[in-house]
């Protein structure tokens, strides 16, 4: 017990460090919450730190009544949903091929899949901006989702590929002899099997999808294709230097899905991420 | 694998549609890249070949070039730094924690799903010079003057506090994994090592670490490779100044071919970047792999 205590260390120091990051984990988002209701009037004469004297939804109001959000809120979930979907598909297929299916080349096929976690999608854009362009999809939502698809693959088909090695082979062979075609037992039997794995993935490229930047960036152009992430960068360029509130309260709004949703199911991601990674 | 699976129509149903997207997306594309890097080209008309004329030129007359190498790798070491040093010190706090730890796990991990735009932004406005931002505020309390410091625009800082942002996005993602390679180290070799007087840094140092070694190094080698290609914060934040001070391969690779519209030149920094992303990848995991071996 003595020892016990004396290697646990001092619990006031800990408190401290733990309170510490925790700070500095949160208080940003604090700080931009609190600075979204306050007043013009606050921005001019409180210090940045100092808390509102008066709390007001002005910004918010202004935002909203502006309009756009609301469209960038439709194009974000558009093309959320869709890249999401089509990432599932794919990479639990080639997840499930890959760990299952014995033929020659299989392990050179997983290290071609891998490559796509050490490419930039930089640089997938140059051509993909050109191509695009020709057969005139640019400012369209496959344009948008097709390469976030691409590039979303590599990392998906891994974690699925790492959930199936540890299947056991019976489950799958038992359906084949009760007469089931290997399509037949991935839907059925290992699919349900696999959901946590599905939603690890979903919540994960979901939220890399909603906050992505540089595809939506150069593949399109008009205010009706924009998204969240998009807005919030245009909504800076324009309003940023003059309104600091209304600035604020658009990160707020960007930022809120996606911290709801971690909230809800932050088991699934944390848990799959570590598992992924740490079986390899 | 299972024997019962090897039909090859099968392996095609379950593995072509993603062979299929990530080839032409991802593999054709990078091959064009590797082609249009011979060309000078403005992107729309025409196109000339040149020859290895963009490497030359991007080699031995584009000063910048060098400087922007140089920032990278310096950013590089920073992320290191940041994630996987600052993740292991944090995972490893928390595991001396008794009570609380999956909630702070939960809150430390929050800025990783933050968008990098609205961190960036958020970061814009604490380091703010005119009108004061949260640290030039807070720091002005002990000095008057501190109000005036520069960091987004000061030449000898922009490129740290990008990296510092970047860091501070990410540092969560890599605590997570940490932490979960150490609370699976088993409890005997601790208890075994305590039994033998073994103080808290000891059995850090000597049971734990060497334990999640294979953790520690796949973690190094997803660091290194994400930080040589990284584009937001650099592009977001400093927009690489003042100057290129706080410019690296990615946004200069972007810049160079859609806003300069020097499709070939652009195409040629993306090669350089490919062959050292590749290059580290491969040549560390090779390391790896025979120092498992010798093992």
């Amino acid at each position: 017990m003595v020892i016990r205590k004396l290697n646990r260390g001092l619990p006031i120091i800990r408190i401290l460090i733990a309170a510490l990051l925790l700070i500095i984990c949160i208080y940003p988002v604090f700080y931009v919450f609190m600075s979204s209701v306050k007043t013009t009037e606050d921005f001019q004469q409180q210090k940045p730190y100092e808390l509102p004297s008066e709390i007001t939804f002005a910004n918010y109001q202004k935002i909203i009544e502006q309009g756009r959000i609301l469209t960038y809120f439709k194009n974000s979930i558009i093309i959320t949903l869709f890249t999401v979907l089509f990432i599932l598909i794919l990479a639990s297929m080639a997840g499930f091929g890959l760990s299952k299916f014995s033929f020659r080349g299989n392990k050179t096929l997983r290290n071609y899949f891998n490559l796509g976690l050490m490419l930039p999608i930089q640089v997938s854009l140059i051509p993909l901006f050109y191509i695009f362009s020709r057969i005139d999809i640019l400012d369209t939502y496959p344009a948008v989702i097709i390469p976030q698809v691409a590039f979303g693959l590599a990392f998906s088909i891994q974690l699925f590929y790492s959930f199936y090695k540890f299947l056991p082979n019976d489950v799958i062979e038992s359906g084949i002899i009760d007469g089931c075609t290997p399509m037949q037992v991935f839907i059925k039997i290992v699919t349900p099997m696999a959901q946590n794995t599905y939603l690890t993935v979903a919540t994960m490229q979901g939220v890399f999808c909603w906050n992505e930047f540089i595809t939506t960036y150069t593949m399109t152009k008009s205010v009706g294709m924009k998204t969240v992430t998009l807005g919030l960068n245009d909504f800076v360029g324009t309003m940023g230097l003059t309104d600091w509130g209304a600035t604020f309260a658009m990160i707020i709004l960007t930022i809120l899905p996606t911290l709801i949703l971690y909230f809800f199911t932050n088991k699934h991601m944390v848990s799959g991420i570590a598992a992924g990674s740490v079986k390899g | 694998m299972t024997k019962t699976l090897n039909k090859p129509s099968d392996i095609l149903t379950f593995i072509l549609p993603a062979f299929i997207v990530f080839t032409l997306i991802v593999i054709v594309s990078i091959a064009w890249v590797f082609g249009v890097s011979f060309l000078d080209w403005n992107g729309m008309t025409g196109g000339k070949f040149v020859g290895f004329n963009n490497y030359r030129q991007l080699f031995f007359e584009d000063s910048s070039y060098w400087e922007i190498v140089g920032n990278t790798f310096l950013y590089t070491i920073y992320e290191l730094l940041w994630q996987v040093l600052g993740g292991l010190l944090v995972a490893i706090f928390l595991t001396r924690l008794r009570h609380f730890r999956s909630i702070l796990q939960t809150l430390y991990y929050i800025p990783v799903v933050i968008s990098t735009v609205a961190i960036c932004q958020i970061f814009t406005k604490f380091f703010s010079v005119v009108p004061s931002g949260v640290i030039n505020s807070v720091l002005s309390l002990f000095n008057e003057e501190w109000a005036y410091l520069e960091w987004l625009s000061n030449p000898n800082l922009s490129l740290e506090v990008a990296a510092f942002a970047e860091g501070y996005k990410y540092f969560g993602l890599y605590m997570v994994i940490f932490y979960a390679a150490l609370i699976s180290v088993p409890q005997e070799l601790e208890e075994a090592a305590r039994i033998d007087g073994a103080g808290m840094l000891t059995q850090i140092m000597k049971i734990k670490l060497p334990y999640i070694k294979p953790v520690i190094i796949s973690n190094l080698i997803i660091v290194l490779n994400g930080s040589m290609r990284s584009f937001d914060v650099s592009y977001l934040l400093t927009k690489g100044g003042p100057a290129n001070t706080s410019q690296l391969l990615t946004p200069y690779m972007y810049k160079q071919a859609f806003n300069s519209l020097k499709y070939g030149y652009g195409s040629a920094v993306a090669i350089t970047i490919v062959i050292l992303c590749i290059l580290l990848g491969v040549v560390l995991q090779k390391l790896i792999i025979k120092d498992d071996k010798e093992e």
